[in-house]
């Protein structure tokens, strides 16, 4: 097993990439279909919150994290569309396995962040505290983002 | 924007996590650790300690190690707790526990004696520096057991402990509150902390919306789908319990629908209010500087009901600047 750990990398890419995500993908959502009718407002909603997820990972990552990976399938699963993405580093994982990497101590709160955290069924416990300081740092930007947006266009 | 309002308190949610391991049926064990060992609650300035002994004490029974061993073992590893090496000590207690799983394939003398010394190697590896390469020079016991105790298994078990140390305390800085030195409280505050973040994507898309819909007619159909849909994500995170946020968030999604009168007095009830963002910011900036805040300034939309409350937003302060948010009610009032 690699014994050196690599240097953890959590940037997060600015508030204007996500921004700029978030918004193309509400374009695209009013360049799809006109949504007036109040009776349609259930799936309306549905796909804003999925277009901010999708956006969100995007904008975070792209398919270079773990969770945004697991969230965009979900969504792009849900579209019944097949999403492929690149295999790497499927040696290390190999590795890795073979380490006894569960530990029943701990399991019960890990459980819990997996349940949370898309994408945390698969991966071990220290992969998924590094997901999980990632996405919370992509969750804070995204409410940031949306605030600054909602601020800008509410009425005086 | 509305945001999510109160924070679910982890003090509520920590016992309990931290009392259902231990209530297995030890309790006679438990008495008997307390009696013999002398604990040394003088070293010891956070209530964290004994609830941290429970779970490691059961964790540690659950492994059917010999206990006298691991009893010895834990006052080692809570004497320093505010040295850096805490943690450090705290996870390499939590390795020496696990230990056991890793040899239950060989004989059953040679694996307690294996084990026992290797809690011991471990023990004072983890009081001295960072145990990685840390070798004990009293007994020649020791020595020619680990030999056999630095094999692939236990060194991949410790680099996997400091890996997550590792990582909590990158975590840790990022969680507001995250000055808790027990893993346990830590990782509640962690999950806490991204139910409440997810929790606030939601409300802020769907408060939106409210307020382009209410502007359009349809608020009603609206408010009903977001506690329809917040229900449904309850049932499907998890049952164990309805965060009190999740619950203002329904109560003011209803109320809005029908007065942003008793919106607000329903706020103010719970110990929020909303008040202008200049004196949000104001409050936030003077009074907790050094902490972070979990503040969520949200500006909502006129409203034609309550003509001063354009542009206010709705304010969750955490900690010690509740008290001042109750003094400004008075301000914001209409």
């Amino acid at each position: 097993m690699a014994s050196a750990d690599k240097p953890i990398n959590t940037d997060v890419p600015e508030k204007d990439v996500f921004a700029l995500h978030f918004l193309q993908s509400l374009s695209n959502l009013r360049r799809q279909n006109t949504f007036d009718s109040p009776e349609k407002t259930n799936d309306r909603v549905k796909k804003i919150k999925k277009a901010a997820y999708v956006s969100m990972a995007r904008a975070a990552g792209g398919t270079n994290r773990l969770w945004s990976r697991a969230l965009l399938r979900r969504a792009a699963k849900e579209n019944n569309k097949v999403v492929r993405f690149p295999r790497r580093k499927k040696r290390v994982t190999c590795l890795r396995r073979r380490s006894n990497r569960r530990d029943p101590v701990e399991e019960e709160e890990a459980e819990r962040l997996r349940n949370l955290v898309p994408g945390g069924g698969g991966m071990g416990t220290s992969k998924l505290m590094e997901e999980t300081a990632h996405y919370i740092k992509c969750l804070s930007m995204q409410v940031k983002v949306m605030q600054c947006l909602v601020d800008g266009l509410a009425p005086k | 924007m509305n945001s999510s309002l109160l924070t679910p308190s982890s003090s509520s949610s920590s016992p309990h996590h931290l009392q259902s391991p231990a209530t297995f049926d030890h309790d006679d064990f438990l008495q008997n650790f307390f009696s013999s060992a002398p604990w040394p609650s003088s070293a010891l300035d956070d209530d964290a300690p004994p609830p941290t002994s429970d779970s490691s004490l059961a964790g540690f029974h659950h492994h059917d190690v010999d206990s006298r061993n691991q009893i010895t073992m834990i006052p080692l590893s809570h004497h320093n707790p505010n040295d850096a090496v805490d943690v450090n000590a705290l996870y390499s207690g939590f390795s020496a526990g696990s230990l056991p799983f890793h040899f239950p394939q060989g004989s059953g003398g040679g694996v307690m004696k294996q084990s026992h010394t290797q809690t011991q190697s471990q023990a004072t590896a983890s009081t001295t520096t960072g145990g990685t390469a840390a070798t004990p020079q009293t007994k020649p016991k020791v020595r020619a057991r680990r030999g056999q105790a630095t094999d692939p298994h236990s060194i991949a078990e410790r680099l996997r402990r400091e890996r997550i140390a590792e990582r909590m305390k990158s975590l840790q800085e990022l969680v507001p509150n995250g000055n808790k030195t027990d893993k346990a409280s830590m990782l509640d505050e962690i999950i806490d902390y991204v139910k409440f973040l997810q929790l606030q994507v939601k409300v802020i898309l769907y408060l939106s919306l409210v307020l382009s819909m209410s502007r359009l007619g349809g608020a009603a159909s609206v408010s009903s789908q977001i506690s329809e849909d917040a229900g449904g994500s309850n049932e499907n995170t998890s049952g164990e319990n309805q965060t009190a946020a999740k619950m203002t968030e329904h109560q003011v999604a209803k109320l809005m629908e029908e007065d942003m009168g008793s919106a607000m007095q329903y706020l103010q009830g719970k110990g929020l209010c909303l008040m202008p963002i200049s004196l949000a910011t104001t409050i936030s900036t003077a009074t907790c500087p050094s902490r972070n805040p979990l503040i969520s300034a949200v500006k909502e939309a006129g409203v034609p009901l309550s003509p001063n409350a354009v542009t206010t937003p709705l304010v969750n302060v955490k900690g010690a600047s509740v008290v001042t948010v109750k003094d400004a009610s008075s301000v914001s009032k209409p």
